[in-house]
């Protein structure tokens, strides 16, 4: 008989913690192995283009007199108001990037675990069902908050640095709010999203196609729909449309539909419930077919 | 007793997985045996606090199984039987996340990942991703997960399900060695007959869900039935129905070899007493050791 041990086994003299965040650690480790993907740091590095054109904005704006060639025909871009940081933060472009940096990050955090059987694994841990889902979540609330929150608060920062006083922020003091508000809004929505899909898949690459498909199309049937009944309230069939909704009120901007925020806000609260109800189903230790 | 439970019941739909199920599984190995569909899954994902129990009580070091889990599954280890791992990790980066995640420190469980891939024999592939290993390393990293976090109470499911008869003879030698020599209790669950004779001192055998038969090998080997093996020359079907009648149980092999089971305190003489009166002829006749196997088709009927 083969000897399979290379090494004998020795008792571990430590001893076992009960851990306040034990959802920590998925998180990590969820992290690292997004960074391990192939493209993925090309993707995330490409992630935060728009808040370096911000950023160029806002020092041109502060810069007036060097750059008068360049801002004639760019003016109204360059008035730095909350409506500047809504156009970034609510604009289709950082949809998509966060669409692009989440397919790599979040669709296989479920999906690959139902693939290869590894919940249990994970709850013959003393895991709870909420600690998995939270360390799955906070991968996601990870790359959304290092893409939105994080950035355009720092560009407030940069704002106030550019003009050397807080005029700024005295003017709008409930911009970073704002901000955070919507970070937190975008970090909700597609938590539930992308675990939504995650956990309805074994495939990753399915769940990638669904991510995307799911977001445009909901874009696409959103303009079939107002084409045929002419009513706006369509648009609360459009994902993006309604986190624009959403933006808008939390930016106290105008609102792009004439729809109250309020439908947006219960439609995106929808797609968190469908995706807790999916989890809560599909996220068990072991498969019971009764 | 490291383990005890009482009339333990679970049913998935109308199927009934366990029901009843009263047992104290001691120290050392013991094997929780079974044909397909008896429930020994079911047990152990009982006691692991997968599944709640319908009906009944449990208690894993003296944890109790509906309150205490958490408390339980940082106590155990458990080497499912399906493959499973994480995609996109190697082996020890593998380990170490289940030794975290049981409450070690996340250095120690590092540590300690490289530690228990040698012993299990992946130490030269430690670093491979485990997408790209075979079956029997996939088995042996399920083990490792198991005892990273250095468990008092190692709950095994089939752990030679797929394995080719060297990788097989390696895990068992590995659990083998985990159960006398680490003072680490196994809980082997199979229905690999084997497995469970060459590692296992006590048996739990269940048969749809119910306790079929408990306690140490050796006990039950002596204490159930006596098994004879014999040859005949005659109406067979008549000197079976005569040892029926006689409460023994009777099997024949396709080579014609009839294993009689005989009742504890029945006399041997009647087996003589039986061909006598139906007039065969005995060519053979030889008392068997009872093998896990005899002890198995005694109690659960199948051969």
């Amino acid at each position: 008989m083969a000897v399979v041990r290379e090494k004998g086994y020795a008792h571990w003299d430590g001893s076992l913690a009960e851990r306040r965040f034990p959802w920590l650690s998925i998180t990590r480790t969820g992290i690292r192995l997004a960074f391990r993907k192939k493209g993925f740091k090309l993707a995330l590095a490409s992630a935060f283009l728009p808040a370096f054109v911000a950023l160029g904005g806002l020092y041109v704006s502060e810069r007036l007199e060097d750059f008068k060639g360049l801002v004639q025909s760019n003016r109204a871009l360059l008035k730095i108001d909350p409506a500047y940081f809504q156009l970034f933060l609510t604009g289709y472009f950082q949809y998509f990037i966060l669409i692009v940096v989440l397919s790599f990050a979040g669709a296989g955090l479920v999906a690959e675990d139902l693939k290869h059987n590894a919940l249990q694994l994970y709850f013959a841990r003393p895991l709870s069902k909420g600690d998995y889902v939270l360390g799955k979540v906070s991968v996601v609330a990870f790359f959304v908050i290092l893409l939105t929150g994080l950035p355009w608060i720092l560009l407030i920062a940069f704002k106030l640095i550019f003009a050397g006083n807080l005029a700024f922020l005295a003017a709008y003091p409930w911009l970073p709010l704002s901000i955070l508000g919507q970070t937190a809004l975008l970090t909700l929505f597609f938590g539930s999203y992308v675990l939504l899909l995650s956990a309805s898949s074994r495939n990753t690459r399915y769940v990638i196609v669904l991510i995307f498909g799911v977001f445009y199309f909901s874009s696409v049937l959103s303009a079939i729909l107002r084409g045929i009944f002419r009513s706006p309230l369509m648009i609360l069939f459009s994902l993006p449309e309604n986190l624009r909704q959403a933006g808008a009120a939390l930016f106290g901007g105008k609102l792009p539909h004439a729809v109250p925020a309020f439908w947006s806000f219960l439609v995106l609260a929808g797609i968190c419930g469908l995706a807790a109800a999916v989890l809560a189903r599909k996220v068990r230790s072991v498969e019971v077919i009764k | 007793m490291s383990i005890e439970v009482k009339d333990l019941s679970y049913r998935y739909g109308t199927i009934v997985a366990l029901d009843g199920v009263t047992a104290r599984l001691g120290e050392g190995a013991v094997g929780l045996l079974g044909p397909n569909g008896a429930g020994k899954s079911t047990l152990l994902r009982i006691l692991l606090g997968f599944l709640a129990p319908e009906r009944g009580e449990g208690k894993v070091l003296d944890y109790d199984i509906r309150r205490d889990q958490a408390m339980i599954r940082r106590a155990v280890g458990y080497m499912p039987e399906s493959d499973c791992f994480v995609a996109g990790m190697d082996a020890v980066t593998f380990a170490a996340y289940f030794g975290e995640l049981s409450g070690m420190p996340r250095q120690e469980a590092m540590k300690r990942a490289h530690e228990v891939l040698f012993y299990v024999g992946l130490g030269e592939a430690r670093y491979r991703l485990l997408d790209t290993y075979s079956a029997g390393m996939k088995q042996r990293l399920k083990l490792a997960q198991a005892l990273v976090h250095d468990p008092k109470i190692l709950f095994l499911d089939e752990p030679t399900a797929n394995l080719d008869p060297t990788g097989r003879a390696e895990i068992l030698e590995l659990i083998r060695d985990i159960a006398t020599n680490k003072s680490i209790q196994v809980i082997l669950s199979s229905h690999i007959l084997d497995d469970i004779e060459s590692i296992c001192a006590s048996v739990v055998i269940l048969n749809k869900g119910r306790l079929a038969a408990e306690g140490r090998m050796d006990d039950l080997r002596a204490i159930r039935y006596s098994l004879y093996e014999l040859r005949i020359k005659g109406d067979d079907a008549a000197f079976r129905r005569e040892l029926e009648a006689r409460g023994c149980r009777v099997d024949e092999t396709e080579d014609r070899l009839i294993k009689v089971y005989m009742p504890e305190g029945a006399d041997r003489m009647d087996l003589f007493r039986a061909a006598v009166r139906t007039g065969v002829q005995m060519r053979a006749f030889v008392k068997s050791r009872t093998s896990l196997e005899d002890l198995f088709a005694g109690v659960v009927g199948v051969d």
